[in-house]
């Protein structure tokens, strides 16, 4: 196919120029692109705009690409007639007669504006975010500007004129500020998280814990507070001094309150609670310290050593101690308390004859734990138990038959002896009969009130009443009371809390009913708590047995293992042999059965 | 050769690296025996701390080294392909820092920020692995000057023949010829849809009047064109609409990333010297 095209440009004056061209190929390619035969530089138009092909009829069409407008309506494909107009971007072919031996003619020129010159006919808008108002420039130093301003420049300036505060300032500063949480300090956004409730209401002041900037707590702050906490063992000697100092002292990780002791983890979180807080240490304790005589422990369940008990006994001296046995020295583990108690008689299905009689039926009352055993105010032992309180109902200290509402004194045989005879005495005295249904008055005189007091009292002190519960000696002149030694706290170095432990029947730990003597120890051992209790991890079906279950760090602290408060035995003074040492047992220092070097001291 | 992206730089080099780090923090986080929690401040937490703190500064040195041209010990594309992979191993890194704690305070901002940072990095390479196909699609053989130079062509077009229109018309043809915004604002061009369009508002008005007015002979052959003319200029209207809008899309994210690490490095030494005045 023969293409005649001529070219229309039109020059500044006006006048029209023409430039004729034979293009002959198969197809006729109009476009941008390079490869086309009617190459249109303009970038309205595209690179393969339109094809012009001869079809079968002998006539020639158009097909387009891009847009193709014919009587300014768009097409896509049209067959070519004389005098059509076809618009290709700013372009217009004319489709003019064929001159000479040419197929098709036709006229090129570009109708619209030129590229160069056209001016947009919209306003003008930013195209690209670059031409609005983001930077990222003017954004960044913003954005670092706000940040160091309020979290880091305005709380360090705060944090360095502050003036310094006293702990009371501090919590009355608190106080006032309860109910308003709008007063904000800089340094607050520093808080890394909950204070522990015992410190929430001082903690704002950050430097009532944090008192020299960039140096980690010390001790001494929370000595301030904190005046009374003990340390691991008692430091009551140079030597416990000194093998505390080798322990914790050069040993910054262990001899920082803080390095257990991690505040802002929350409300609840202060007190480890985690078992290598000790084992830790104490799985190998000669690393510790090559002197120290206890057992390696590394779990409860698996190499806890059997509980030794501290079994206070008052021996007939008069002089008491405690004495720490272990469960396993079965042939040793005697209570002497110089008491005689069968729990088992007590216990009885049957009851015992008791002047109870809301409580009695046919004069028996079935006891049970609770008639003795009270709980403590803390609900953690039980109070100790008095004659007057837990006994005397039954255990009458009535002497003479004929008057049972006389009692003697309990607690001193030179009263009991003087309290018979001056009965007696009285009675003789006055010549009267000793009680109301009785006509014969006693003989009036001392031989008669001595051999009558003399009998009674020796029918108390060796047959009954005062010799159904204790242990009593004859002596010479009088009767020798061993001194009672019921201990109150077999296990000091734990806690147990029986309040916690309310659920479960008393027979379940402690077999009493079938103990027939004062003897028996009836504290269970440590299978007993392994029944319920895991050990470090936490086993299904299982309680928690993490040291801290059981055991507290500290010495006098809340839940320490030594007992805040020293047995107070109900122990008289012997009535002989007045007590040489330690008989006041409140005055047992901790340290003297507590110490970790063992019993040698 | 077959195209990699970034992310298959040197058969996922730094995936395989940024992978380690992450399995490596994660087996020291849980292997640590730590008797007060897992947290910034136990062996384990200072030494992810640090690490992720090295990242950081490690990963905003990338500004610094994509604009040094002459460099050349590492491709710009192996930097990239690191920043990416990195970044993300960075997230877990700080999370395992943290110890999962969070509260209202200057360290769980600087953390809020990194997650914002690394959040809107991910968006990045979301954007370039899928707008540029997209823009090349759309633009097809023209530029978007080219497609402008047409708007403008039909315009004038448009311009004329509105001359004969009844005067309603005319007006509305004029509202589009002048008041078709293209671009604009941030938001503007951002937008996906474009109700208020002023060319979409004559074509609806030539729809609905085309019956009513019943225009005979010239008139409505004129109308015919406007209508025919009109609709081209809107299709190509929404060509450039949407070019602007895919390349605003592949930078909009630079302007949280970029603004919100600085933050974030105001943050991080907030935080490291908060932690260590009160230690």
């Amino acid at each position: 196919m023969k293409l005649l095209l001529t070219r229309i440009t039109t020059s500044k004056p006006g006048g029209a120029q023409r430039t004729d061209e034979i293009i002959d190929a198969e197809i006729l390619q109009i476009g941008r692109g390079s490869n086309c035969n009617i190459h249109l530089t303009d970038s309205r138009v595209g690179l393969q705009h339109a094809t012009i092909t001869k079809n079968s009829l002998g006539s020639f069409s158009i097909e387009a690409l891009g847009t193709m407008l014919i009587d300014a309506t768009a097409v896509s494909v049209a067959v070519l007639k004389e005098d059509q107009q076809i618009q290709l971007g700013p372009f217009t072919l004319v489709v003019l007669k064929p001159v000479n031996d040419a197929d098709l003619a036709l006229s090129l020129e570009l109708t619209k504006v030129p590229e160069s010159t056209t001016a947009p006919t919209t306003k003008q808008y930013a195209l690209s975010l670059k031409q609005t108002w983001l930077s990222k420039r003017v954004l960044s130093w913003l954005s670092v500007s706000v940040v160091a301003l309020a979290f880091l420049v305005v709380p360090i300036y705060y944090a360095l004129h502050i003036p310094a505060m006293s702990m009371a300032e501090a919590k009355s500063q608190a106080q006032n500020q309860a109910h308003t949480n709008s007063n904000l300090k800089p340094t607050d956004s520093w808080n890394p998280g909950p204070l522990d409730s015992s410190h929430a209401n001082f903690g704002r002041d950050c430097t009532q814990c944090h008192q020299t900037p960039f140096v980690q707590v010390q001790n001494t702050s929370c000595e301030n507070c904190h005046k009374t906490i003990g340390w691991h063992f008692a430091l009551d000697t140079t030597q416990a001094k000194q093998l505390h100092e080798n322990i914790f002292a050069n040993d910054d990780n262990v001899g920082r309150c803080a390095s257990c002791h991690r505040d802002h983890k929350g409300t609840n979180a202060l007190k480890r609670q985690d078992s290598p807080l000790c084992t830790d240490c104490h799985r190998d304790v000669k690393t510790r310290h090559e002197k120290l005589a206890i057992p390696n422990i590394t779990n409860f369940t698996t190499d806890h050593p059997t509980f030794q008990l501290s079994i206070l006994v008052a021996g007939k001296t008069g002089k008491a101690a405690l004495t720490r046995i272990s469960q396993d020295d079965k042939s040793k583990l005697i209570e002497r308390s110089n008491l005689k108690f069968p729990h088992d008689v007590h216990l009885s299905k049957k009851g015992v004859r008791s002047p109870n009689a809301s409580a009695a039926k046919d004069g028996n009352e079935v006891l049970t734990c609770k008639n003795c055993h009270t709980p403590d105010e803390t609900g953690t032992r039980f109070k100790p138990i008095t004659m007057k309180e837990h006994c005397q109902d039954c255990h009458s200290l009535a002497f003479e038959p004929a008057a049972t509402s006389r009692e003697v004194p309990h607690g001193n045989v030179a009263d009991v002896i003087s309290t018979v005879n001056e009965f007696y005495a009285q009675a003789a005295l006055f010549n009267k009969p000793i009680d109301s249904t009785s006509n014969r008055a006693p003989q009036k005189n001392t031989a008669w009130v001595n051999q009558k007091a003399q009998s009674i009292v020796t029918e108390m002190m060796e047959k009954q009443v005062c010799f159904s519960c204790h242990t009593i000696t004859k002596t010479n002149q009088s009767w020798d009371v061993a001194p009672i030694a019921v201990t109150q706290h077999w296990l000091p170095k734990s806690r147990f809390p029986h309040s916690q432990h309310s659920t479960h029947e008393c027979a379940e730990c402690h077999d009493a009913t079938k103990s027939k003597s004062a003897n028996d120890i009836l504290i269970p051992d440590i299978k007993n708590c392994q029944g319920c209790h895991a050990g470090n991890v936490s086993v299904v079906d299982k309680a928690p047995g993490t040291c801290q279950t059981c055991h507290g760090f500290h010495v006098g602290g809340p839940g320490a293992g030594t007992p805040a408060v020293l047995p107070k035995a109900p122990v008289k003074a012997p009535l002989k042999t007045p007590p040489k040492t330690n008989t006041n047992l409140s005055q047992v220092s901790a340290s003297t059965y507590m110490h970790p070097l063992g019993s040698g001291k | 050769m077959q195209h990699r992206t970034v992310l298959e730089y040197r058969r996922y080099r730094y995936f395989k690296i940024a992978g380690l780090v992450v399995v490596a923090s994660i087996v020291a986080y849980f292997y640590q025996t730590t008797p007060v929690g897992r947290y910034g401040g136990t062996p384990v937490g200072y030494a992810l701390g640090t690490i992720a703190a090295a990242l950081i500064i490690w990963l905003m040195w990338f500004g610094v080294r994509k604009r040094q041209y002459s460099a050349s010990l590492t491709s710009t594309q192996g930097w990239l392909s690191a920043h990416i992979y990195l970044g993300m191993a960075l997230i877990i890194v700080a999370t395992l820092h943290a110890g999962f704690q969070f509260g209202w305070n200057v360290h769980t901002l600087a953390y809020a920020l990194l997650v914002f940072v690394v959040g809107s990095g991910f968006f990045g390479v979301f954007a370039y692995l899928s707008f540029p196909a997209q823009l090349a699609e759309n633009i097809g053989q023209d530029t978007r000057d080219s497609l402008l130079l047409r708007v403008a062509d039909i315009d004038r077009d448009l311009q004329k023949f509105a001359i004969v229109m009844p005067d309603n018309l005319a007006r509305s043809i004029d509202d589009s010829v002048n008041n078709t915004q293209i671009g604009g604002g941030v938001y503007n061009q951002l937008r996906q849809a474009h109700p208020r369009c002023a060319t979409l508002r004559t074509i609806k008005l030539i729809e609905a009047e085309t019956n009513k007015l019943a225009l005979q002979g010239e008139q409505a052959q004129t109308l015919h064109k406007i209508y025919d003319a009109i609709l081209r200029k809107q299709k190509i209207v929404a060509r450039i609409r949407r070019d602007i809008r895919l390349k605003a899309m592949l930078q909009i994210w630079l302007f949280l990333h970029v603004p919100l690490s600085f933050g974030l490095l105001a943050a991080l030494v907030a935080h490291i010297i908060a932690v260590f005045f009160y230690w």
